[in-house]
């Protein structure tokens, strides 16, 4: 096993053996039927560890992530960002149809093939987004939500070190997805990966990191300063975001939510 | 002979009063099923965009007078009481009347002090209504698009809008899939939960506003 997945591998028994010791949050009594209810919605029985997680993962990202984030978007001008993305995203055009084939989705699949064609040679190596203007838009995929779609359930909220909110669907997702259906990652896994290639993705691991914190970078601000449990705001954006994901952007409309027909001030018809 | 004539015709009248039912009336069914928030939804976020258009474009007057006309919008087209309750969930129950007036205060002042901050960003974005779909007789989502300012793939924006007669209001703001109005509630629970009582929401509104008041201020 290489050693990036015996990083992993500890990394995750870490979590766990962390977890059994950490402890958990304690359920609420099932007699008080209302609050049992609203932890089990909440679905994050880890609480106190992830929120412990989130503490390490904020000071990880305030000491380097976020400076090296500001740095990068100061430094280099909005074009040269977007064709460093849009390589990044080229790049994970194998990954992401594998995944579209793996749910069936051959539509998709034929975008990200078009997409992929057309981006690698007219876009130079992936530089610029041509396919977009082509009529084969970006779309994003990957292992987690191809678990979703066969049936597989999320598992408890998780807040992975350094990765970020998760659960173990996609957890299990990330790792299938970065050691066995990214060809780069797969020939690392089977060690046949000459030295140059493997420096290569650790660039390549690297400037996603940046880019992807360098995107986000008003949009977590917002969230943070408006609200007032970044954590649970955190938790409920992650979640809400996945559903839309794994449903094509396209999820079923929400149940419940505030209404505005059953309140007694308005003048009846 | 003729009674069995008279069957016939009967039954033939009856079909044609069925067919004329049917006829006359389907507007009228279609007019009572569909009705009035098909077209009032759009308008009324179309109202909406419009008006906050011409406000983050307005920019002669300071950043707290326009606060407080963005508080007159949110209460002309939101229906923020709605809202607000709904995002307390079960412990709205545990809240006494003053508790809940101080809440809907403190939950207003938030909305209104955590966006204008962010008006000054405003780079002349567009808002289209693309489609209204009904969820009920009584509520609506009306999807729209905002384009980025660096171009790209738009920025979906759906709302949903609930009402009766012709009494609209905005209930949730849906920006790429996330709900504003879920969000906000499983932030609340989890203060409320932090802190073990519900009151201390109260508290951290309190203090979360007045520091957005105070940032809106000084920006002057």
């Amino acid at each position: 096993m290489p050693r990036s997945v015996r990083r992993l591998v500890g990394l995750v028994v870490a979590v766990s053996m962390a977890a059994a010791v950490a402890g958990c949050a304690t359920p609420p009594d099932r007699s008080d039927a209302e609050a049992y209810a609203e932890f089990k919605a909440l679905n994050d029985p880890l609480e106190p560890l992830n929120r412990t997680v989130f503490g390490f993962n904020q000071a990880i990202d305030a000491m380097f992530l976020r400076p090296f984030a500001d740095f990068y978007r100061l430094l280099l001008p909005a074009p040269f960002r977007e064709g460093v993305h849009n390589i990044l995203a080229n790049l994970r055009s194998p990954v992401i149809l594998a995944n579209d084939l793996l749910q069936g989705e051959i539509d998709r699949a034929g975008t990200t093939t078009g997409r992929f064609l057309i981006n690698s040679t007219l876009g130079v190596g992936g530089l610029c987004d041509w396919a977009t203007d082509f009529g084969l838009p970006r779309h994003s995929e990957d292992f987690g939500q191809t678990l979703a779609v066969w049936g597989a359930p999320e598992g408890p909220f998780l807040m992975l070190p350094l990765i970020g909110p998760s659960n173990p669907r996609d957890a299990v997702g990330l790792a299938v997805d970065s050691f066995i259906l990214d060809p780069f990652g797969l020939m690392g896994t089977l060690d046949m990966a000459p030295e140059w290639m493997v420096t290569m993705q650790y660039v390549r691991y690297g400037a996603t990191v940046v880019d992807e914190r360098s995107q986000n970078v008003e949009e977590l601000d917002d969230l943070q300063k408006s609200s007032l449990d970044f954590y649970a705001a955190l938790r409920s954006l992650y979640r809400q975001y996945r559903t839309s994901e794994i449903w094509q952007g396209h999820p079923p409309a929400a149940t419940e939510g505030p209404r505005f027909d059953d309140f007694p001030s308005l003048p009846a018809d | 002979m003729p009674d069995l004539r008279l069957p016939i015709g009967r039954a033939i009248a009856a079909r044609l009063i069925v067919i004329l039912a049917v006829v006359l009336l389907a507007p009228g069914v279609a007019a009572a099923d569909d009705p009035a928030i098909a077209a009032g939804a759009p308008a009324l976020v179309k109202g909406f965009a419009d008006e906050g258009v011409s406000l983050l474009e307005d920019r002669s007057v300071s950043a707290a007078v326009r606060a407080e006309r963005f508080r007159g919008l949110l209460r002309r087209y939101f229906a923020t009481e709605a809202i607000a309750r709904w995002v307390l969930g079960r412990y709205w129950n545990q809240f006494d009347a003053a508790q809940r007036d101080e809440y809907y205060r403190l939950f207003e002042d938030l909305v209104v002090y955590g966006y204008a901050k962010r008006f000054g960003e405003y780079t002349g974005e567009r808002l289209r209504i693309v489609r209204t779909v009904l969820d009920s007789n009584t509520q609506a989502t009306v999807f729209s698009e905002i384009d980025r300012p660096t171009g790209g793939q738009p920025i979906n924006v759906d709302w949903r809008v609930g009402g009766r007669a012709d009494v609209y209001r905005i209930v949730d703001v849906v920006v790429e899939n996330v709900s504003l109005s879920q969000t906000w509630r499983s932030d609340f629970s989890a203060t409320i939960q932090q802190s073990g009582k519900p009151a201390a929401l109260l508290d951290v509104l309190r203090a979360r506003t007045a520091q957005l008041k105070a940032e809106i201020g000084a920006a002057n």
